[in-house]
Protein backbone atom coordinates (compact mmCIF):
# COMPACT_ATOMS: atom_id res chain seq x y z
CA UNK A 1 0.00 0.00 0.00
CA UNK A 2 1.98 3.06 -1.11
CA UNK A 3 0.23 6.52 -1.12
CA UNK A 4 1.18 8.65 -3.45
CA UNK A 5 0.50 12.91 -3.25
CA UNK A 6 1.70 15.05 -5.41
CA UNK A 7 5.16 15.58 -6.19
CA UNK A 8 6.90 18.80 -7.01
CA UNK A 9 9.44 17.65 -9.83
CA UNK A 10 10.16 19.05 -12.94
CA UNK A 11 10.05 17.88 -16.64
CA UNK A 12 12.65 15.03 -15.36
CA UNK A 13 13.15 14.23 -12.28
CA UNK A 14 16.61 14.14 -10.92
CA UNK A 15 16.24 10.44 -9.28
CA UNK A 16 14.14 7.74 -10.24
CA UNK A 17 14.18 4.99 -8.78
CA UNK A 18 12.20 1.94 -10.24
CA UNK A 19 11.21 -1.15 -8.80
CA UNK A 20 14.00 -1.25 -6.41
CA UNK A 21 14.54 -4.32 -3.61
CA UNK A 22 17.56 -4.83 -1.40
CA UNK A 23 18.69 -7.67 0.35
CA UNK A 24 21.48 -8.34 2.64
CA UNK A 25 21.27 -12.04 2.64
CA UNK A 26 18.02 -13.00 4.18
CA UNK A 27 17.29 -10.04 5.04
CA UNK A 28 14.80 -7.31 2.83
CA UNK A 29 16.03 -4.34 3.83
CA UNK A 30 13.97 -2.62 0.74
CA UNK A 31 10.79 -4.06 -0.60
CA UNK A 32 10.18 -3.13 -4.51
CA UNK A 33 10.64 1.07 -3.84
CA UNK A 34 9.60 3.11 -6.79
CA UNK A 35 9.65 7.04 -6.13
CA UNK A 36 10.91 9.85 -8.30
CA UNK A 37 12.92 13.71 -6.75
CA UNK A 38 12.60 16.85 -8.50
CA UNK A 39 14.16 20.33 -7.19
CA UNK A 40 13.13 20.96 -3.75
CA UNK A 41 13.39 19.75 0.13
CA UNK A 42 12.17 16.10 0.10
CA UNK A 43 12.50 14.26 3.47
CA UNK A 44 13.06 10.81 3.77
CA UNK A 45 10.99 9.62 7.48
CA UNK A 46 11.54 6.90 9.03
CA UNK A 47 12.08 5.05 12.29
CA UNK A 48 15.63 3.20 12.81
CA UNK A 49 16.21 0.22 10.59
CA UNK A 50 13.19 1.41 8.30
CA UNK A 51 15.61 1.18 5.32
CA UNK A 52 16.35 4.61 4.72
CA UNK A 53 20.53 4.93 4.65
CA UNK A 54 20.18 1.67 2.30
CA UNK A 55 18.05 4.41 0.17
CA UNK A 56 20.69 6.64 0.32
CA UNK A 57 23.58 4.26 -0.32
CA UNK A 58 21.51 3.26 -3.38
CA UNK A 59 20.81 6.68 -4.62
CA UNK A 60 24.92 7.89 -3.88
CA UNK A 61 25.94 4.62 -5.91
CA UNK A 62 27.89 2.87 -2.57
CA UNK A 63 25.28 0.36 -3.03
CA UNK A 64 23.82 -1.55 -5.94
CA UNK A 65 19.94 -2.75 -5.85
CA UNK A 66 19.30 -6.56 -5.88
CA UNK A 67 16.52 -5.70 -7.97
CA UNK A 68 15.18 -2.58 -9.79
CA UNK A 69 17.36 0.68 -11.02
CA UNK A 70 18.54 3.70 -9.60
CA UNK A 71 19.09 6.58 -11.73
CA UNK A 72 20.67 9.63 -11.84
CA UNK A 73 20.22 12.74 -13.99
CA UNK A 74 19.55 9.70 -16.26
CA UNK A 75 23.02 7.43 -15.27
CA UNK A 76 22.66 4.55 -13.47
CA UNK A 77 23.52 5.35 -9.91
CA UNK A 78 26.78 3.08 -9.70
CA UNK A 79 28.30 4.94 -12.37
CA UNK A 80 30.54 8.05 -11.75
CA UNK A 81 28.75 9.99 -14.29
CA UNK A 82 26.04 9.78 -12.18
CA UNK A 83 27.99 10.61 -8.92
CA UNK A 84 29.51 13.95 -10.52
CA UNK A 85 25.74 14.73 -10.02
CA UNK A 86 25.61 13.85 -6.67
CA UNK A 87 26.62 15.53 -3.05
CA UNK A 88 26.87 13.00 -0.39
CA UNK A 89 27.08 13.99 3.67
CA UNK A 90 26.73 10.25 5.15
CA UNK A 91 25.76 9.67 8.61
CA UNK A 92 28.23 9.92 11.74
CA UNK A 93 31.38 12.39 12.35
CA UNK A 94 33.80 10.25 10.92
CA UNK A 95 36.11 12.17 8.45
CA UNK A 96 40.01 12.64 7.73
CA UNK A 97 40.48 13.91 11.15
CA UNK A 98 43.83 15.16 10.87
CA UNK A 99 43.28 18.01 8.50
CA UNK A 100 42.43 21.30 9.31
CA UNK A 101 38.80 22.08 7.72
CA UNK A 102 39.59 24.29 5.09
CA UNK A 103 42.66 21.43 3.80
CA UNK A 104 39.47 19.31 3.91
CA UNK A 105 37.29 20.77 1.97
CA UNK A 106 40.53 21.47 -0.68
CA UNK A 107 41.56 18.02 -0.45
CA UNK A 108 37.50 17.14 -1.62
CA UNK A 109 37.80 19.92 -4.15
CA UNK A 110 40.91 18.07 -5.52
CA UNK A 111 39.29 14.47 -5.18
CA UNK A 112 36.12 16.03 -7.63
CA UNK A 113 38.98 17.45 -10.04
CA UNK A 114 39.32 20.74 -9.12
CA UNK A 115 43.05 22.40 -9.46
CA UNK A 116 44.86 25.59 -8.31
CA UNK A 117 42.94 28.84 -7.98
CA UNK A 118 39.29 27.34 -8.94
CA UNK A 119 39.70 24.70 -6.04
CA UNK A 120 40.62 27.52 -3.36
CA UNK A 121 37.69 29.39 -4.56
CA UNK A 122 35.34 27.00 -4.37
CA UNK A 123 37.04 26.19 -0.85
CA UNK A 124 36.26 29.41 0.55
CA UNK A 125 33.35 30.13 -1.17
CA UNK A 126 32.02 26.91 0.46
CA UNK A 127 33.31 27.78 4.02
CA UNK A 128 31.57 31.10 4.08
CA UNK A 129 28.43 29.75 2.66
CA UNK A 130 28.40 27.05 5.79
CA UNK A 131 29.72 29.43 7.74
CA UNK A 132 33.16 28.17 8.94
CA UNK A 133 35.23 30.72 7.71
CA UNK A 134 36.50 31.77 10.81
CA UNK A 135 36.95 28.36 12.30
CA UNK A 136 38.37 26.33 9.51
CA UNK A 137 42.21 26.29 9.82
CA UNK A 138 41.82 24.36 13.20
CA UNK A 139 42.28 20.91 12.64
CA UNK A 140 38.92 18.42 12.18
CA UNK A 141 39.40 16.23 15.66
CA UNK A 142 38.75 19.67 17.53
CA UNK A 143 35.80 20.26 15.93
CA UNK A 144 32.14 19.94 17.95
CA UNK A 145 29.59 17.97 16.20
CA UNK A 146 28.02 20.41 14.85
CA UNK A 147 31.34 21.90 13.21
CA UNK A 148 32.06 18.46 12.08
CA UNK A 149 28.40 18.79 9.96
CA UNK A 150 29.10 22.00 8.37
CA UNK A 151 32.36 20.79 7.66
CA UNK A 152 30.73 17.59 5.59
CA UNK A 153 28.31 19.41 4.24
CA UNK A 154 31.14 21.70 2.83
CA UNK A 155 32.78 18.56 1.83
CA UNK A 156 29.39 17.68 -0.03
CA UNK A 157 28.67 20.75 -1.47
CA UNK A 158 32.06 21.44 -3.39
CA UNK A 159 31.44 20.25 -6.75
CA UNK A 160 28.34 22.06 -6.91
CA UNK A 161 25.83 19.07 -7.27
CA UNK A 162 22.92 18.95 -8.33
CA UNK A 163 20.81 16.64 -6.08
CA UNK A 164 22.58 16.58 -2.40
CA UNK A 165 21.78 13.27 -0.31
CA UNK A 166 22.36 14.41 3.39
CA UNK A 167 21.43 11.64 6.15
CA UNK A 168 20.51 13.01 9.17
CA UNK A 169 22.47 16.61 8.66
CA UNK A 170 21.06 17.93 11.98
CA UNK A 171 22.65 15.12 13.96
CA UNK A 172 24.63 17.46 17.15
CA UNK A 173 23.58 20.91 15.68
CA UNK A 174 22.67 23.61 17.92
CA UNK A 175 19.13 25.14 17.79
CA UNK A 176 20.67 28.16 16.42
CA UNK A 177 22.94 25.70 13.91
CA UNK A 178 19.95 24.55 12.59
CA UNK A 179 18.02 27.73 11.91
CA UNK A 180 20.45 28.27 9.74
CA UNK A 181 20.98 25.05 8.27
CA UNK A 182 17.64 25.14 7.41
CA UNK A 183 17.74 28.42 5.93
CA UNK A 184 20.86 26.98 3.50
CA UNK A 185 19.02 23.79 2.60
CA UNK A 186 16.39 26.31 1.62
CA UNK A 187 18.23 28.50 -0.56
CA UNK A 188 19.63 25.39 -2.32
CA UNK A 189 16.27 24.27 -3.12
CA UNK A 190 15.37 27.58 -3.90
CA UNK A 191 18.84 27.95 -6.54
CA UNK A 192 16.91 24.18 -8.05
CA UNK A 193 18.98 21.74 -6.54
CA UNK A 194 17.52 18.71 -5.12
CA UNK A 195 18.19 18.30 -1.46
CA UNK A 196 17.32 14.95 -0.25
CA UNK A 197 17.34 14.71 3.70
CA UNK A 198 16.84 11.49 5.97
CA UNK A 199 15.98 11.82 9.65
CA UNK A 200 14.29 10.47 11.93
CA UNK A 201 13.17 13.03 14.21
CA UNK A 202 9.97 13.62 12.54
CA UNK A 203 9.17 17.31 13.58
CA UNK A 204 12.65 18.34 11.75
CA UNK A 205 10.83 17.98 8.44
CA UNK A 206 7.08 19.55 9.33
CA UNK A 207 8.24 23.08 8.00
CA UNK A 208 11.44 21.87 6.15
CA UNK A 209 10.39 19.33 3.43
CA UNK A 210 8.20 20.07 0.63
CA UNK A 211 7.80 16.49 -0.36
CA UNK A 212 8.05 13.41 2.01
CA UNK A 213 8.97 9.94 1.38
CA UNK A 214 8.04 7.51 4.59
CA UNK A 215 9.67 4.35 4.64
CA UNK A 216 9.12 1.59 6.83
CA UNK A 217 10.35 -2.39 7.23
CA UNK A 218 12.24 -1.04 4.00
CA UNK A 219 8.61 -0.06 2.29
CA UNK A 220 7.41 3.12 0.86
CA UNK A 221 4.53 3.96 3.10
CA UNK A 222 3.68 7.28 1.30
CA UNK A 223 5.22 10.34 -0.96
CA UNK A 224 4.13 13.68 -1.56
CA UNK A 225 3.36 16.82 0.48
CA UNK A 226 2.90 16.18 4.06
CA UNK A 227 -0.91 17.88 3.27
CA UNK A 228 -1.87 15.75 0.01
CA UNK A 229 -0.98 12.71 2.08
CA UNK A 230 -3.13 13.86 4.98
CA UNK A 231 -6.19 14.33 3.12
CA UNK A 232 -5.38 10.81 1.02
CA UNK A 233 -5.68 9.11 4.60
CA UNK A 234 -9.88 9.71 4.45
CA UNK A 235 -9.90 6.89 6.76
CA UNK A 236 -8.60 9.63 9.93
CA UNK A 237 -10.74 12.19 10.31
CA UNK A 238 -8.86 15.51 10.20
CA UNK A 239 -8.70 16.79 14.10
CA UNK A 240 -8.97 20.53 14.18
CA UNK A 241 -8.86 22.80 17.13
CA UNK A 242 -10.99 26.27 16.75
CA UNK A 243 -10.68 29.21 19.84
CA UNK A 244 -13.39 31.23 20.05
CA UNK A 245 -15.09 33.61 22.71
CA UNK A 246 -18.43 30.96 23.19
CA UNK A 247 -17.50 27.79 22.53
CA UNK A 248 -20.95 26.31 23.70
CA UNK A 249 -22.92 28.71 21.45
CA UNK A 250 -20.65 28.02 18.08
CA UNK A 251 -20.39 24.13 18.85
CA UNK A 252 -24.06 23.14 17.69
CA UNK A 253 -23.49 25.37 14.79
CA UNK A 254 -20.23 23.71 13.71
CA UNK A 255 -22.09 20.48 14.25
CA UNK A 256 -24.55 21.65 11.62
CA UNK A 257 -21.74 21.88 8.67
CA UNK A 258 -22.14 18.98 6.55
CA UNK A 259 -17.70 18.13 6.46
CA UNK A 260 -18.07 17.69 10.51
CA UNK A 261 -17.60 14.86 11.67
CA UNK A 262 -17.75 15.66 15.76
CA UNK A 263 -17.49 18.39 17.80
CA UNK A 264 -16.44 18.57 21.59
CA UNK A 265 -15.98 22.01 23.82
CA UNK A 266 -12.42 22.00 25.66
CA UNK A 267 -13.59 25.51 28.21
CA UNK A 268 -12.65 28.15 27.87
CA UNK A 269 -12.34 28.69 24.44
CA UNK A 270 -11.53 25.79 22.57
CA UNK A 271 -13.29 23.63 20.09
CA UNK A 272 -12.04 20.23 18.94
CA UNK A 273 -13.56 19.10 15.54
CA UNK A 274 -13.66 16.37 13.64
CA UNK A 275 -13.80 16.69 10.11
CA UNK A 276 -14.02 14.41 7.41
CA UNK A 277 -13.26 16.07 3.83
CA UNK A 278 -10.90 18.84 4.87
CA UNK A 279 -11.08 20.92 1.68
CA UNK A 280 -14.73 21.04 2.21
CA UNK A 281 -14.33 22.06 5.92
CA UNK A 282 -12.19 25.05 5.15
CA UNK A 283 -14.56 26.49 2.65
CA UNK A 284 -17.74 25.40 4.95
CA UNK A 285 -15.81 27.38 7.60
CA UNK A 286 -14.78 30.09 5.84
CA UNK A 287 -18.72 30.85 4.90
CA UNK A 288 -19.96 29.94 8.41
CA UNK A 289 -17.43 32.33 9.43
CA UNK A 290 -18.00 35.16 7.59
CA UNK A 291 -21.51 35.02 7.64
CA UNK A 292 -22.14 34.77 11.44
CA UNK A 293 -19.69 36.97 12.23
CA UNK A 294 -18.02 34.83 15.14
CA UNK A 295 -14.64 36.19 17.06
CA UNK A 296 -12.12 33.53 16.30
CA UNK A 297 -9.05 33.94 17.46
CA UNK A 298 -6.86 30.50 16.61
CA UNK A 299 -7.99 27.78 13.51
CA UNK A 300 -4.96 24.91 13.64
CA UNK A 301 -5.14 21.35 12.91
CA UNK A 302 -3.85 19.09 15.09
CA UNK A 303 -2.55 16.18 13.37
CA UNK A 304 -1.00 17.34 10.47
CA UNK A 305 2.37 16.76 11.42
CA UNK A 306 4.60 14.36 9.78
CA UNK A 307 4.99 12.88 13.33
CA UNK A 308 0.86 12.26 13.97
CA UNK A 309 0.82 11.21 9.54
CA UNK A 310 3.37 8.98 10.27
CA UNK A 311 1.89 7.44 12.76
CA UNK A 312 -2.01 7.11 10.73
CA UNK A 313 0.65 5.48 8.06
CA UNK A 314 2.07 3.04 10.19
CA UNK A 315 -1.44 2.08 11.98
CA UNK A 316 -3.04 1.57 8.46
CA UNK A 317 0.00 -0.40 7.44
CA UNK A 318 -0.90 -2.70 10.36
CA UNK A 319 -3.69 -3.46 9.51
CA UNK A 320 -4.73 -6.66 7.37
CA UNK A 321 -5.85 -5.76 3.73
CA UNK B 1 30.04 28.10 -7.67
CA UNK B 2 27.84 28.84 -11.14
CA UNK B 3 31.48 29.00 -13.65
CA UNK B 4 32.67 26.88 -15.89
CA UNK B 5 34.58 24.03 -13.81
CA UNK B 6 37.75 23.33 -14.63
CA UNK B 7 37.50 19.78 -13.94
CA UNK B 8 40.80 16.98 -14.63
CA UNK B 9 40.41 13.53 -13.68
CA UNK B 10 44.24 13.06 -13.78
CA UNK B 11 43.85 16.04 -10.74
CA UNK B 12 41.30 13.94 -8.85
CA UNK B 13 43.68 10.99 -9.08
CA UNK B 14 46.78 12.71 -7.98
CA UNK B 15 44.75 13.91 -5.31
CA UNK B 16 43.80 10.24 -4.54
CA UNK B 17 47.29 9.30 -4.64
CA UNK B 18 48.74 12.44 -2.41
CA UNK B 19 45.93 11.59 0.20
CA UNK B 20 46.81 8.42 0.06
CA UNK B 21 50.62 8.94 0.62
CA UNK B 22 50.26 11.05 3.50
CA UNK B 23 48.01 9.28 5.50
CA UNK B 24 49.82 6.01 5.24
CA UNK B 25 53.08 7.91 6.31
CA UNK B 26 51.41 9.53 8.92
CA UNK B 27 50.06 6.51 10.55
CA UNK B 28 51.30 4.08 13.49
CA UNK B 29 52.30 1.77 10.36
CA UNK B 30 55.54 3.72 9.63
CA UNK B 31 56.44 4.36 13.85
CA UNK B 32 56.00 0.38 14.09
CA UNK B 33 58.03 0.22 10.80
CA UNK B 34 60.69 2.38 12.06
CA UNK B 35 61.15 0.49 15.17
CA UNK B 36 61.83 -2.55 13.37
CA UNK B 37 64.18 -1.06 11.14
CA UNK B 38 65.93 0.16 13.94
CA UNK B 39 66.29 -2.78 15.19
CA UNK B 40 67.70 -4.35 11.89
CA UNK B 41 70.08 -1.72 12.15
CA UNK B 42 71.24 -2.15 15.63
CA UNK B 43 71.57 -5.89 14.55
CA UNK B 44 73.04 -5.44 11.35
CA UNK B 45 76.08 -3.13 13.22
CA UNK B 46 76.43 -5.39 16.35
CA UNK B 47 76.72 -8.49 13.59
CA UNK B 48 79.14 -6.36 11.42
CA UNK B 49 81.84 -5.21 14.42
CA UNK B 50 84.63 -6.69 14.36
CA UNK B 51 84.72 -9.48 17.22
CA UNK B 52 88.03 -10.45 19.10
CA UNK B 53 87.46 -13.99 18.73
CA UNK B 54 86.64 -12.81 14.89
CA UNK B 55 88.62 -9.93 14.05
CA UNK B 56 88.20 -10.37 10.17
CA UNK B 57 85.91 -7.22 8.67
CA UNK B 58 82.49 -8.80 7.68
CA UNK B 59 82.11 -9.15 3.19
CA UNK B 60 79.46 -8.45 1.39
CA UNK B 61 78.47 -12.25 1.04
CA UNK B 62 78.39 -12.64 4.52
CA UNK B 63 76.16 -9.86 4.83
CA UNK B 64 73.73 -11.34 2.11
CA UNK B 65 73.57 -15.03 3.52
CA UNK B 66 73.35 -13.99 7.35
CA UNK B 67 71.51 -10.66 7.23
CA UNK B 68 69.79 -9.83 3.88
CA UNK B 69 68.25 -13.13 2.97
CA UNK B 70 66.88 -14.20 6.14
CA UNK B 71 66.09 -11.28 8.20
CA UNK B 72 65.22 -8.46 5.51
CA UNK B 73 64.09 -10.99 2.48
CA UNK B 74 62.32 -13.18 4.73
CA UNK B 75 60.97 -11.04 7.39
CA UNK B 76 61.07 -7.29 7.29
CA UNK B 77 60.12 -7.11 3.19
CA UNK B 78 57.18 -8.69 3.90
CA UNK B 79 56.59 -6.93 6.53
CA UNK B 80 56.85 -2.97 5.63
CA UNK B 81 54.51 -3.71 2.16
CA UNK B 82 51.78 -5.57 4.42
CA UNK B 83 52.30 -2.67 7.12
CA UNK B 84 51.12 0.07 4.46
CA UNK B 85 49.24 -2.20 1.75
CA UNK B 86 46.73 -4.14 3.68
CA UNK B 87 45.84 -0.69 5.72
CA UNK B 88 45.12 1.48 2.71
CA UNK B 89 41.55 0.43 1.65
CA UNK B 90 40.81 -1.77 5.27
CA UNK B 91 41.76 1.40 7.06
CA UNK B 92 39.79 3.93 5.43
CA UNK B 93 36.98 1.49 5.15
CA UNK B 94 37.27 0.80 9.09
CA UNK B 95 37.73 4.82 9.61
CA UNK B 96 34.33 5.09 7.75
CA UNK B 97 35.96 7.61 5.33
CA UNK B 98 36.25 5.70 2.18
CA UNK B 99 32.87 6.87 1.29
CA UNK B 100 34.29 10.06 0.82
CA UNK B 101 36.68 8.16 -2.23
CA UNK B 102 33.55 6.53 -3.51
CA UNK B 103 31.20 9.39 -3.72
CA UNK B 104 33.18 11.23 -6.11
CA UNK B 105 33.33 10.96 -10.05
CA UNK B 106 36.28 8.66 -9.83
CA UNK B 107 35.83 5.40 -11.38
CA UNK B 108 36.75 3.00 -9.20
CA UNK B 109 39.65 1.19 -10.99
CA UNK B 110 41.44 4.72 -11.19
CA UNK B 111 40.33 5.23 -6.92
CA UNK B 112 42.23 1.80 -6.67
CA UNK B 113 45.43 2.38 -8.86
CA UNK B 114 46.07 5.25 -7.46
CA UNK B 115 46.41 4.50 -4.32
CA UNK B 116 48.22 1.44 -5.15
CA UNK B 117 51.03 3.66 -6.38
CA UNK B 118 50.98 5.76 -3.45
CA UNK B 119 51.30 2.97 -1.10
CA UNK B 120 54.12 1.28 -3.98
CA UNK B 121 55.93 4.67 -4.05
CA UNK B 122 56.29 4.53 0.06
CA UNK B 123 57.06 1.39 0.59
CA UNK B 124 59.47 1.04 -2.26
CA UNK B 125 61.00 3.73 -1.14
CA UNK B 126 61.34 2.35 2.58
CA UNK B 127 62.60 -1.08 1.52
CA UNK B 128 65.51 0.09 -0.67
CA UNK B 129 66.71 2.91 1.60
CA UNK B 130 66.57 -0.06 4.73
CA UNK B 131 68.34 -2.39 1.83
CA UNK B 132 70.98 0.46 1.39
CA UNK B 133 71.35 0.93 4.91
CA UNK B 134 72.14 -2.14 5.58
CA UNK B 135 74.42 -2.47 3.01
CA UNK B 136 76.43 0.07 3.89
CA UNK B 137 77.04 -1.27 6.99
CA UNK B 138 79.98 -3.64 5.44
CA UNK B 139 81.74 -0.47 3.53
CA UNK B 140 82.23 -0.50 -0.09
CA UNK B 141 81.69 -4.46 -0.22
CA UNK B 142 78.05 -3.91 0.51
CA UNK B 143 77.95 -2.18 -2.87
CA UNK B 144 77.98 -4.87 -4.72
CA UNK B 145 75.52 -6.67 -2.69
CA UNK B 146 73.24 -3.66 -3.07
CA UNK B 147 73.28 -3.99 -6.88
CA UNK B 148 72.56 -7.73 -6.67
CA UNK B 149 69.51 -7.23 -4.28
CA UNK B 150 68.15 -3.78 -5.23
CA UNK B 151 66.03 -5.39 -8.33
CA UNK B 152 65.09 -8.31 -6.49
CA UNK B 153 63.68 -6.08 -3.79
CA UNK B 154 62.10 -3.76 -6.35
CA UNK B 155 59.70 -6.23 -7.68
CA UNK B 156 59.08 -8.40 -4.87
CA UNK B 157 57.85 -5.09 -3.28
CA UNK B 158 55.66 -4.95 -6.13
CA UNK B 159 54.37 -8.40 -5.81
CA UNK B 160 53.93 -8.12 -2.17
CA UNK B 161 52.32 -4.09 -2.29
CA UNK B 162 49.82 -5.95 -5.19
CA UNK B 163 48.98 -8.73 -3.25
CA UNK B 164 48.29 -7.06 -0.03
CA UNK B 165 46.51 -4.54 -1.41
CA UNK B 166 44.20 -6.74 -2.70
CA UNK B 167 43.64 -8.01 1.02
CA UNK B 168 42.65 -4.89 1.98
CA UNK B 169 40.21 -4.40 -0.99
CA UNK B 170 38.59 -8.03 0.20
CA UNK B 171 38.76 -7.60 3.98
CA UNK B 172 37.66 -5.27 6.57
CA UNK B 173 40.55 -6.66 8.97
CA UNK B 174 42.93 -7.36 6.02
CA UNK B 175 46.00 -6.66 8.00
CA UNK B 176 45.78 -9.44 10.49
CA UNK B 177 45.34 -11.86 6.98
CA UNK B 178 48.25 -10.23 6.07
CA UNK B 179 50.17 -10.84 9.33
CA UNK B 180 49.29 -14.53 8.72
CA UNK B 181 49.85 -15.17 5.79
CA UNK B 182 53.48 -13.40 6.33
CA UNK B 183 54.21 -15.68 9.01
CA UNK B 184 52.83 -18.57 8.11
CA UNK B 185 52.74 -18.99 4.14
CA UNK B 186 56.19 -16.62 3.52
CA UNK B 187 58.10 -17.44 6.32
CA UNK B 188 57.41 -21.12 6.92
CA UNK B 189 56.47 -22.55 4.04
CA UNK B 190 58.90 -21.18 1.75
CA UNK B 191 61.93 -22.81 4.02
CA UNK B 192 60.34 -26.75 3.75
CA UNK B 193 61.10 -28.64 1.62
CA UNK B 194 58.84 -29.54 -1.44
CA UNK B 195 56.61 -27.59 -3.95
CA UNK B 196 54.38 -26.00 -1.47
CA UNK B 197 56.85 -23.27 -1.14
CA UNK B 198 56.54 -22.24 -4.83
CA UNK B 199 53.27 -20.79 -3.67
CA UNK B 200 55.14 -17.92 -2.17
CA UNK B 201 56.46 -14.71 -3.53
CA UNK B 202 60.13 -15.38 -1.45
CA UNK B 203 60.70 -18.38 -3.06
CA UNK B 204 60.61 -16.83 -6.81
CA UNK B 205 62.25 -13.63 -5.20
CA UNK B 206 65.35 -16.07 -3.52
CA UNK B 207 65.21 -17.85 -6.91
CA UNK B 208 66.45 -14.92 -9.26
CA UNK B 209 69.02 -13.95 -6.15
CA UNK B 210 70.44 -17.47 -6.43
CA UNK B 211 70.46 -17.04 -10.30
CA UNK B 212 73.77 -15.96 -12.19
CA UNK B 213 74.32 -14.04 -9.11
CA UNK B 214 78.34 -13.59 -8.85
CA UNK B 215 77.56 -13.73 -4.87
CA UNK B 216 77.49 -16.88 -3.60
CA UNK B 217 74.14 -16.79 -2.00
CA UNK B 218 72.95 -20.47 -2.63
CA UNK B 219 71.19 -22.33 0.18
CA UNK B 220 73.42 -24.60 2.05
CA UNK B 221 74.49 -27.97 0.96
CA UNK B 222 73.36 -29.65 4.03
CA UNK B 223 69.81 -28.36 4.43
CA UNK B 224 66.87 -30.07 2.12
CA UNK B 225 67.28 -29.35 -1.37
CA UNK B 226 65.66 -26.03 -2.13
CA UNK B 227 65.20 -26.55 -6.01
CA UNK B 228 64.75 -22.95 -7.22
CA UNK B 229 63.84 -21.86 -10.69
CA UNK B 230 65.59 -20.07 -13.05
CA UNK B 231 65.96 -16.52 -12.76
CA UNK B 232 64.09 -15.87 -15.92
CA UNK B 233 61.11 -17.93 -14.48
CA UNK B 234 61.38 -15.93 -11.15
CA UNK B 235 60.91 -12.95 -12.98
CA UNK B 236 58.08 -13.73 -15.23
CA UNK B 237 56.38 -15.40 -12.20
CA UNK B 238 56.82 -12.69 -10.20
CA UNK B 239 55.99 -10.11 -12.94
CA UNK B 240 53.04 -12.06 -13.94
CA UNK B 241 51.63 -11.97 -10.36
CA UNK B 242 51.73 -8.34 -9.71
CA UNK B 243 49.97 -8.10 -12.69
CA UNK B 244 47.46 -10.28 -11.66
CA UNK B 245 46.83 -9.36 -8.47
CA UNK B 246 46.55 -5.34 -9.32
CA UNK B 247 43.81 -6.83 -11.76
CA UNK B 248 42.20 -8.99 -9.37
CA UNK B 249 41.89 -6.36 -6.40
CA UNK B 250 40.70 -3.26 -9.24
CA UNK B 251 38.37 -5.82 -10.55
CA UNK B 252 37.18 -6.79 -6.30
CA UNK B 253 37.38 -3.01 -5.76
CA UNK B 254 35.58 -1.56 -8.63
CA UNK B 255 33.03 -3.91 -7.84
CA UNK B 256 32.62 -4.47 -4.29
CA UNK B 257 30.05 -2.82 -1.87
CA UNK B 258 31.52 -1.55 1.30
CA UNK B 259 28.94 -1.07 4.16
Amino acid sequence: MTIKGTTTTAARPLVEVGNVSKWFGPLMALNDISLEIGPGITGLIGPNGAGKTTLLKLLTGQSKPSLGNVQICGHDAWLSKAKAHVGYCPYGDATWDELSGRRLVQVTAGLHGFTGDEAKRRTEAVLETVGMVDRANRPVHTYSKGMRQRIKLGQALIHDPDLLVLDEPLNGVDPVGREELNELFQRLANAGKAVLISSHILNEMDELANHILFVCRGKLLASGSLETIREVLDDYPLKVRVSCGSPRQVAPQLMALESVKSVSVEPPEDLFLEVQNPNRFYAEFGEFATADDIQLSRLKATDTSAEAVFDYLMERAARPE
Amino acid sequence: MDSQPNISRFAACLQVFRLTLRRQFFSRQTIVIGVLLFLALAITIVWAVPKPWNPEPRTGEQLAEQILSPLFMGFLLPLISLGYASSTISGERTGQTLVYLLSTSIPRPQIYLSQFSAVLLLTMGITLGCLGTLCVTVGMDGVAVLREFAPVVTLATVCYVALFLLFSAWLRRATFLALAYALMIETLTANIPGVVKRITVSFYANSWLYDDSPLDLAPNANLPPYEPVSGGIAVAVLLAASIGFLALGMWLFSRKEYE
